[in-house]
């Protein structure tokens, strides 16, 4: 590009930068009849010993000036931190001494200056997880029971995978997709409740659909170079399709494992806001609904050698997730960052099983069309269905 | 010919547990550094003792005004008001500014005080950009009710009337909607004295009301005289051994049962006013919306009470305050001056 075409680019930002100076300043005060509604966020709710903690955001338009908070409509003395007049999308934490009693809602109030009451009800109060030794590793346990051994316990599948013909492996990629098309979709049905919890101004649905789309296309865009590479490499087509199978199986692992991500993220939360009373069954739900998620991930390798180390390694990326999804859901409040990973893990799995369906089309001579293979698929999609009655949170 | 060496597996096993410990160590520092160390600002419901109001409940509780007082040719007392409707914002709760429809800038409105049989004279300007009128309760004529002649806005209307019977009354704008008028705080006390004067008393007027400060037919904060929690610290100085006569009035919006409960003590409950014989002794009345009683009691023991509305939530939101007795004779910080009725 020369001078020229730059100079040409940069004509229209300038002419806009000096509309935004013109409206900024005093000239066009005709332009503000009204004064724009207050808009203030409680994001979440800590409880401590003798304490409520409300986590704040300015959601609105202009900046604003906290007057009073209350508990069940009770206005009462609170400390607000830092400061009790927040710029937009500012937050403050607001501390409140309160002897709350565990397991009993509550709902908090925030009033600005102008009297308008924000609120935020609480289902039951539990004491928030302080990120210790002892909590670290109890979430850790717990995310091993529901991540990680279910995933390890559904790779024992391998050696069964691998001695089936041809068209039952077929049946099973099919099955594998049909998992992974459920998952993708649960994870897409949580991140579009996690909008919910944080300020419009943040648009979080937008947010899902672009944070999907580009996992997708960046996805495709890498495992296109990784064909493409090995095909002009001019190996072996064994050795291709192996390491095809391979990748494929590494990025089903990448998929589920944000996939879990998000569950841990969903579990950890629910701990923390005292909506969860974990129950032996519900960890048995979780654990039965997630060893299928094992068999996805060792089927697109199943026809080859593979070594321990990658089956091993698969089972960790796909579970371990879960334990790092508690650690967050449970010690930290990042709802656009949990909206962000479950979308990113719902295009993973998207881009999985386009990837799968290639792999079946082009490898082994298969359509999904086939009556087996929509066989496979739907009953992949009840099974996950049939276990995730297990565990309705 | 390419292969996957299996070091890349370890690389990914080591990379994972690397990424965990990461994470933990993330997690314990950020929500260590969440709890920083600003100072903060306290928000408090009941504000503080050197905080200025907008208005001034203190003030308000004995300012009786009598009007501009002239004899007419028969010999009845004229006494002329000027009532000017104003929207202004008054800070109805600390930090909480709500922007009210006033008589005269303040809620309540000023407290209007006549005697039985004078000739009395209202003004009302009307500078709110909507229509009003001053409904007064008591004896006149329809003409001056207050309800068919709307008052436009940038106008004006007298209402004249001879002042009966003995009694508290109230006035409040009756254009529509009411409700709404209620709400924003137009509405203020009518004493019609008896000829022959009640006993002299310590006296206060109390006007118990609400605010839904965001519309949604509840109310966020009740009060006596204007400002939520404002007795509680600025306690209402009275004398040990000294009558103290309550002017009581209901102005409440949407929940309209209002109550006033007096601690350690019992009061004489004159309904509306109206006699100056008949009474009740007790510690409570229940009034509705608009309806009034005149209370009088006397304490013996020096000390702090509290007064209060019955109805929890109201005291929650700011209906509750406090009686500072003090032995008679000692000295009375402003505001607590001994007002003898004229």
């Amino acid at each position: 590009m020369d001078s020229k075409t730059i100079f040409l680019a940069v004509i229209p930002v300038v002419i806009l930068g000096a509309v935004v100076y013109y409206l900024l300043g005093q000239g066009t005060s005709f332009l503000y009849t009204t004064q724009p509604l207050p808009d203030v966020t409680i994001e979440n709710a800590g409880f401590k010993n003798g304490q409520i903690i409300a986590y704040i955001r300015n959601t609105g338009q202009d900046t604003v000036t906290i007057a009073q908070a209350d508990i069940n409509d009770r206005p009462l003395e609170a400390l607000i931190k830092p400061s009790n007049v927040l710029p937009r999308l500012a937050s403050a934490q607001v501390i409140m001494k309160y002897t709350w009693i565990e397991g009993v809602p509550y709902e908090i109030g925030i009033t600005t200056s102008d009297g308008t009451r924000f609120a935020y009800e609480v289902e039951a109060a539990a004491p928030t997880p302080e990120p210790n030794f002892e909590q670290l590793s109890y979430f850790a346990i717990l995310g091993s029971y529901v991540g990680i051994v279910p995933v390890m316990i559904g790779l024992l599948w391998f050696p069964f995978m691998s001695r089936i013909s041809k068209h039952w492996y077929n049946f099973f990629l099919s099955l594998t997709a049909g998992l992974l098309v459920f998952l993708a979709v649960d994870a897409l049905k949580e991140s579009f409740e996690f909008t919910e919890n944080i300020a419009g101004a943040f648009r979080g649905e937008v947010l899902i659909v672009t944070a999907t789309m580009a996992t997708i296309l960046v996805l495709m865009m890498f495992t296109n170079r990784i064909t493409t590479k090995t095909a002009t490499t001019g190996v072996l087509e064994v050795k291709t399709k192996q390491l095809y199978g391979l990748s494929l199986s590494y990025m089903v692992a990448i998929g589920i494992g944000l996939h879990n991500l998000g569950e841990g993220l969903a579990i950890g939360a629910a701990v923390a806001l005292g909506a969860l009373a974990l129950s032996k069954f519900l960890v048995i739900g979780f654990t039965i609904h997630n060893t299928t998620e094992g068999l996805a991930i060792i089927a697109p390798i199943a026809k080859q050698k593979a070594r321990i180390m990658h089956l091993l390694a698969l089972g960790l990326i796909a579970g371990a997730p879960t334990i790092a999804g508690t650690w967050i859901g449970g010690f930290t409040y990042m709802p656009v960052a949990s909206i962000v990973f479950l979308a990113v893990g719902a295009g993973a799995i998207f881009q999985v099983v386009y990837a799968i369906f290639n792999w079946m089309n082009k490898e082994m001579d298969s359509k999904i069309t086939a009556p087996h293979n929509i066989a496979g698929f739907l009953l992949g999609l009840a099974m996950m269905y049939l276990t995730g009655l297990l565990v309705a949170v | 010919m390419q292969k996957v060496k299996p070091i890349l597996t370890r690389v990914v096993i080591v990379a994972v547990l690397a990424v965990m410990i990461a994470t933990a160590a993330v997690i314990a520092t950020v929500s260590n550094s969440a709890q920083d160390d600003s100072e903060g600002v306290l928000l408090s419901p009941f504000g503080n003792d050197v905080k200025k109001f907008s208005i001034d409940p203190a003030s308000f509780l004995r300012q009786f005004n009598y009007g501009t007082v002239s004899v007419q040719p028969d010999g009845t007392t004229l006494r002329e008001f000027t009532l000017i409707t104003q929207d202004v914002q008054i800070e109805v709760a600390p930090g909480v500014y709500w922007d009210a429809w006033t008589y005269n800038g303040t809620i309540p409105g000023p407290t209007l005080r006549v005697t039985e049989g004078d000739r009395v004279r209202v003004t009302l300007i009307n500078q709110a950009d909507r229509q009003n009128t001053i409904h007064f309760h008591s004896i006149h004529p329809a003409d001056v009710d207050g309800v068919l002649y709307q008052v436009e806005p940038n106008g004006s209307f007298v209402y004249e009337f001879t002042a009966g019977p003995f009694g508290l009354f109230l006035y409040h704008s009756h254009a529509e909607p009411v409700s709404e008028r209620f709400n924003r705080g137009m509405y203020g006390v009518l004493i019609i004295d008896p000829k022959t004067p009640r006993p002299p008393a310590d006296e206060m007027v109390m006007v118990m009301n609400g605010y839904d400060t965001d519309f949604d037919k509840e109310n966020n904060f009740y009060s006596v005289n204007g400002v939520a929690f404002y007795y509680m610290k600025n306690p209402i100085l009275i004398k040990a051994g000294q009558l103290v006569r309550v002017y009581l009035v209901n102005v409440l919006e949407f929940d309209q049962i209002n109550t006033f409960h007096l601690h350690g003590n019992v009061f004489k409950l004159y309904g509306t006013g109206t006699s100056l014989t008949d009474y009740e002794i007790t510690d409570l009345v229940r009034l509705s919306q608009a309806e009034r009683a005149v209370l009088e009691f006397t304490y013996n023991y020096p000390g702090p009470y509290m007064f209060q509305a019955h109805q929890t939530e109201f005291v929650d939101k700011g209906w509750t305050g406090m009686f500072h007795v003090v032995e008679s004779g000692s000295y009375m910080p402003d505001g607590g001056e001994v007002m003898k009725h004229g």
